[in-house]
């Protein structure tokens, strides 16, 4: 049993799927994003695949201050990606709210809606900030190796 | 029975098949990764995306039929399985062989395409019935050509038997070089049935999500994704063993080098061609395939002909 945990656990580390979804950012954090899913930055040497469903995913990546219109929504994609699920915060607006921080149509931050893995700060966070948080995500999984990896979504806020 | 059981599971059936699989996906994204300039996936990324896949939450929509829903993957998977036991690998002569068998391997190697097609129409969601008319609609522009440019051979050979074909062109050394108007048919057609680039229309991710697998995800999603390799390297070995017909009765290892440098070969084509080309709309499909394809596997099919009457008394 412990043999096949462990083979799940480093196809789980190889093989992340992620899908993006913009929360009410700027813009600036999803080009950065798309940036660093070109040719140029080369994610698919992690194994990292953009796909467009949530049903493909294992991580999202949002970006940006949720707001209060985007609340529901966001939910319901992270709802309808199959467990283990991981959520990646990109961008100071998605990890804090950064300036639009208590701002009458924002929540936040996206911690106030979802359990958050991984934060990226910057604005906008560069195509390599992001690149480094999500293999520090991935090597965050391996350390847990042993205990069984779920995604943090069973002590949902 | 030990040995039909060795056969179904492990060679030249399942497991090969499946390794085979997802060494043809590995080699065909790292050509796609080197001739776009960078480094490319690891050698054992398609293991650890399958592994993955089948360790995650299966969900199934509740609008969905659950009973389709599920054995949609398998049936696939089983279909492209089974016609390999009909194509002769290595050597002339298939597992099984009777007379008639390449309209079935052709009919299994449909199959996988119409259980895209129910898959997707009985997941309900709006995006996967939109993929699903658009894999049957594909499906009608490149089967015929298809067809008719598989057939063209075998009329040469006098036989619907691939072993006997494999046997014919074995002893008639160089009479393949006249099907190669087919065999450029039966690539266009390969990237169709295999939905690869251009004829990716099905599951277009950046106009309708994914198309057929939209609602599909964990096991089932991956039973579908190996399908779609096992298919690729069948459907390749149909085309080396109907229309590159050589290197047999060489010995059983180095025929089987020379079978797998065949497959390569046309799973790098295949991979050449998703590089270099553009998604075409479904209409632009259809009319490329009408006006431009299928005349060419009628030509084909009239060389064939007339060498039928001036080689073979």
């Amino acid at each position: 049993m412990g043999l096949v945990r462990k083979i799940v656990t480093w196809a789980r580390i190889k093989s992340p799927w992620i899908i993006h979804f913009n929360t009410g950012a700027c813009n600036a954090c999803d080009i950065e994003i798309v940036a660093a899913l070109t040719p140029r930055y080369d994610l698919e040497r992690f194994g990292i695949q953009l796909k467009g469903t949530p049903r493909h995913a294992d991580v999202l990546v949002c970006s940006g201050p949720v707001t209060k219109q985007i609340t529901p929504r966001l939910k319901r994609i992270y709802e309808q990606m199959p467990e283990p699920k991981f959520v990646v915060a990109v961008g100071t607006c998605s990890c804090s709210g950064g300036v639009f921080q208590g701002c009458y149509n924002v929540e936040s931050g996206i911690d106030e809606v979802l359990p958050v893995s991984a934060y990226i700060p910057g604005c906008p966070a560069s195509p390599k900030a992001i690149i480094d948080g999500v293999t520090k995500l991935l090597m965050s999984l391996e350390d847990k190796e042993g205990s069984r990896i779920q995604g943090p979504g069973s002590g949902k806020k | 029975m030990i040995a039909a059981f060795f056969n179904l599971l492990i060679f030249p059936g399942f497991l090969f098949l499946a390794i085979f699989g997802l060494a043809a996906e590995y080699i065909d994204r790292i050509i796609y990764a080197r001739l776009q300039n960078r480094m490319g996936p690891p050698w054992f990324q398609p293991l650890a995306d399958l592994i993955k896949l089948i360790a995650k939450e299966d969900v199934i929509p509740c609008e969905a039929n659950p009973r389709m829903f599920k054995m949609m993957p398998i049936l696939a998977l089983t279909a492209a399985v089974t016609a390999s036991f009909y194509i002769p690998l290595w050597g002339e002569r298939a597992l099984f062989s009777f007379n008639g068998d390449l309209v079935v391997v052709l009919y299994l190697l449909t199959i996988p395409t119409l259980t895209f097609f129910l898959g997707g129409w009985y997941s309900t969601s709006l995006f996967s019935k939109i993929g699903a008319m658009r894999a049957i609609t594909q499906l009608f522009a490149y089967e015929v050509p298809l067809f008719i440019c598989i057939l063209a051979p075998a009329l040469l050979a006098n036989t619907w038997s691939l072993s006997e074909m494999a046997a014919f062109y074995a002893a008639h050394p160089f009479y393949w070089t006249f099907n190669l108007i087919g065999f450029g048919v039966a690539l266009i057609a390969m990237l169709g049935k295999l939905e690869k680039v251009p004829f990716d229309i099905p599951e277009a991710e950046t106009e309708i999500v994914a198309g057929t697998f939209t609602e599909y995800s964990g096991k089932l999603l991956g039973f579908f994704k190996l399908a779609i390799d096992v298919e690729a390297v069948v459907g390749a070995s149909l085309l080396a063993a109907v229309f590159l017909p050589f290197g047999y009765g060489i010995g059983s290892y180095l025929g089987f080098v020379i079978y797998v440098a065949k497959v390569l070969f046309i799973i790098c084509l295949l991979a050449l061609s998703r590089t270099i080309f553009a998604r075409l709309r479904i209409d632009q499909m259809m009319e490329f395939c009408w006006k431009y394809v299928a005349p060419l596997a009628f030509v084909q099919l009239v060389i064939d002909l007339a060498l039928k009457g001036v080689l073979i008394r």
